[in-house]
């Protein structure tokens, strides 16, 4: 694999100044995301010292995207961990125990890979409140079935290989093969597939956001500025276009560099 | 094969009920109830809504008599539509979404084998390269963003298409079909790309190859149908990939769909929209299941279960 630093890696890049920005520039603009600005409202691109303009109600374009980037990334790597603790543990488990287990165990997630999971999301978010507490922890427990496959699927083959059975030979519990031996040699893996669900999570957030299901006034996420922006596009088409692009751009080079990644990997 | 139909008519059923009643206790345990409403009603109207409607009854009774009624095909009322039966609302929404969801997947598979198509024999090549790219940009394309961003820039600006409902003609699907199939196209180009990638090495189009038939011959006939198993298989999760994208969509576009009625009703506390609409959602997605595996027997006979 090339060093990180190398060029072909751009979309990480992207990725990483994308979130530098929207974690800085809160100490730089003069307004808060949830500030109003009365003497301008729907204000244009750069009038005064609104860069990118005012929505519906005079709030800062710019510091209301840094904003709803903010929390969308972060809800996506809280929610892509919880998928990759639940994955690891129930495709280590099934792949290192094997047999009836292992059957069962991937049968339940082959059954939950059939489900409209979506809606039980959507229920969920209904009936829990939507606290952005349970956002993550709903989407990350939708979003591990994948994670524990693959992890399965390595563990299996690892177990074959020499090292493993040397150290079973030698009476190591199998814990602690399994977290000192088997982990580490998953971890590149792992890590692929934790870039690929990333930019699932953060699909699902704004999705549920753009339902008005998710994060929830006055916080606000990319999805939630999408919805504002796609309500008022004949007034202000920048609304829309601006988180819109920035979601893409998240979501593309996500995709680009984790795809990457898996194929070094497998 | 039909015992296969047969098997996996079967093995639907406790799936099914296990959904039905999964999202039937998840519903009843959110707070709130369906006749909260803006003005709250007396609370002797609300006791006698309750008890018409059997919301009295223990939990358990009231899932068995949901679950026997539906054995009959009845889907019960509507608690907030009050005029009209689960089944008028859904044999109005069901059209729409199945419309929008059908043509958006003819759409994605058209672009997206030709796309991997194209990719697969230029491979290698610059043409490949960007195809591939363009294939992964679309897959991260949210409908959310690519509805009412198309809706701006074909509906107001350029004031080609309808923005919103249905006008005349079929002017007002374009647009919808387009965002939903957008993504899955993606995926569908890059499967058939890896697909033929891997058939194109085998012997049997070696053989073809050494026999002289023309490449056009070799790639539709005996290169294409083995390649398609991935897509096949594919097809189950874009199904359920599609409703859901539906439901966006409707509500981007204001078509009445079953999407619109799903999220509706689960604000609402509509308990017995939200379970048929679950239901039918839950019904489809197995059926498209079985159906991709039925095209996957007919593509590489070798899969055929005996």
């Amino acid at each position: 694999m090339k060093s990180l630093l190398h060029p072909s890696h751009w979309p990480l890049w992207v990725v990483i100044a994308l979130i530098a920005a929207a974690l800085l520039l809160p100490f730089i603009l003069p307004w808060t995301y949830d500030q109003i600005d009365w003497d301008a409202v729907r204000a244009p691109a750069f009038t005064g010292s609104h860069l990118l303009g005012t929505d519906e109600i005079g709030r800062d374009r710019l510091a209301r995207l840094a904003a709803g980037t903010r929390v969308t990334i972060m809800v996506a790597i809280a929610a892509a961990l919880v998928s990759l603790i639940v994955g690891i543990t129930w495709g280590a488990t099934a792949g290192w125990v094997g047999g009836k287990v292992d059957e069962a165990m991937m049968r339940f997630v082959d059954a939950l890979y059939a489900l409209p999971f979506m809606f039980i999301v959507i229920l969920l978010m209904v009936i829990f409140g939507r606290s952005i507490l349970l956002v993550f922890v709903g989407i990350g427990l939708v979003e591990w079935l994948t994670m524990a496959r693959v992890v399965r699927g390595q563990v299996m083959a690892l177990k074959q290989r020499p090292f493993i059975l040397a150290a079973e030979a030698a009476g190591t519990k199998p814990l602690t093969i399994v977290i000192k031996h088997i982990l580490p040699n998953i971890a590149g893996v792992a890590l692929a597939y934790l870039m690929l669900t990333v930019p699932q999570v953060v699909m699902v957030e704004s999705f549920l956001s753009f339902l008005g299901l998710g994060v929830q006034e006055p916080l606000t996420s990319l999805g939630i500025l999408v919805k504002e922006g796609a309500d008022d596009m004949d007034v202000a088409p920048l609304g829309l276009l601006l988180p819109g692009g920035v979601l893409v751009l998240i979501l593309v080079c996500l995709t680009v560099e984790g795809e990457r990644l898996r194929d070094t990997y497998s | 094969m039909l015992a296969l139909i047969v098997r996996r008519l079967l093995t639907a059923i406790p799936t099914l009920l296990g959904i039905i009643l999964a999202s039937f206790f998840l519903m009843r345990s959110a707070p709130g109830g369906p006749f909260d409403g803006e003005r709250p009603l007396p609370p002797e109207v609300q006791e006698a809504l309750r008890e018409t409607y059997g919301l009295d009854k223990p939990l358990w009774e009231q899932a068995w008599i949901y679950i026997s009624r539906l054995l009959q095909g009845d889907f019960g009322p509507s608690l907030v539509y009050r005029d009209f039966t689960v089944t008028e609302l859904v044999a109005q929404g069901l059209p729409i979404s199945l419309t929008l969801g059908g043509l958006a997947i003819l759409l994605a598979l058209l672009i997206g084998v030709t796309a991997g198509l194209f990719a697969a024999v230029k491979a290698g090549k610059m043409i490949d390269k960007s195809i591939m790219m363009l294939a992964t940009v679309a897959t991260a394309l949210p409908t959310f963003v690519t509805g009412p961003a198309l809706a701006l820039f074909f509906g107001l600006w350029l004031g080609l298409l309808p923005v919103s409902g249905r006008g005349e003609g079929m002017a007002w699907l374009i647009m919808p079909v387009v965002a939903l199939a957008l993504p899955v196209s993606g995926a569908i180009a890059k499967l058939t790309r890896a697909g033929l990638a891997t058939v194109l090495k085998q012997d049997h189009i070696r053989t073809a190859r050494a026999r002289g038939l023309p490449e056009t011959k070799i790639l539709f006939k005996h290169g294409l149908r083995p390649a398609l198993v991935p897509v096949a298989s594919y097809l189950g999760p874009a199904a359920a990939g599609l409703l859901t994208g539906a439901v966006v969509v409707e509500t981007v576009f204001g078509l009445p769909g079953l999407g619109r009625y799903f999220v509706q009703g689960a604000l609402n506390r509509d308990y017995p929209l939200v379970l048929g609409v679950v239901t039918l959602y839950a019904a489809l997605i197995i059926l498209f299941n079985l159906f991709a595996d039925l095209i996957y027997g007919w593509l590489d006979p070798r899969m055929r279960e005996e």
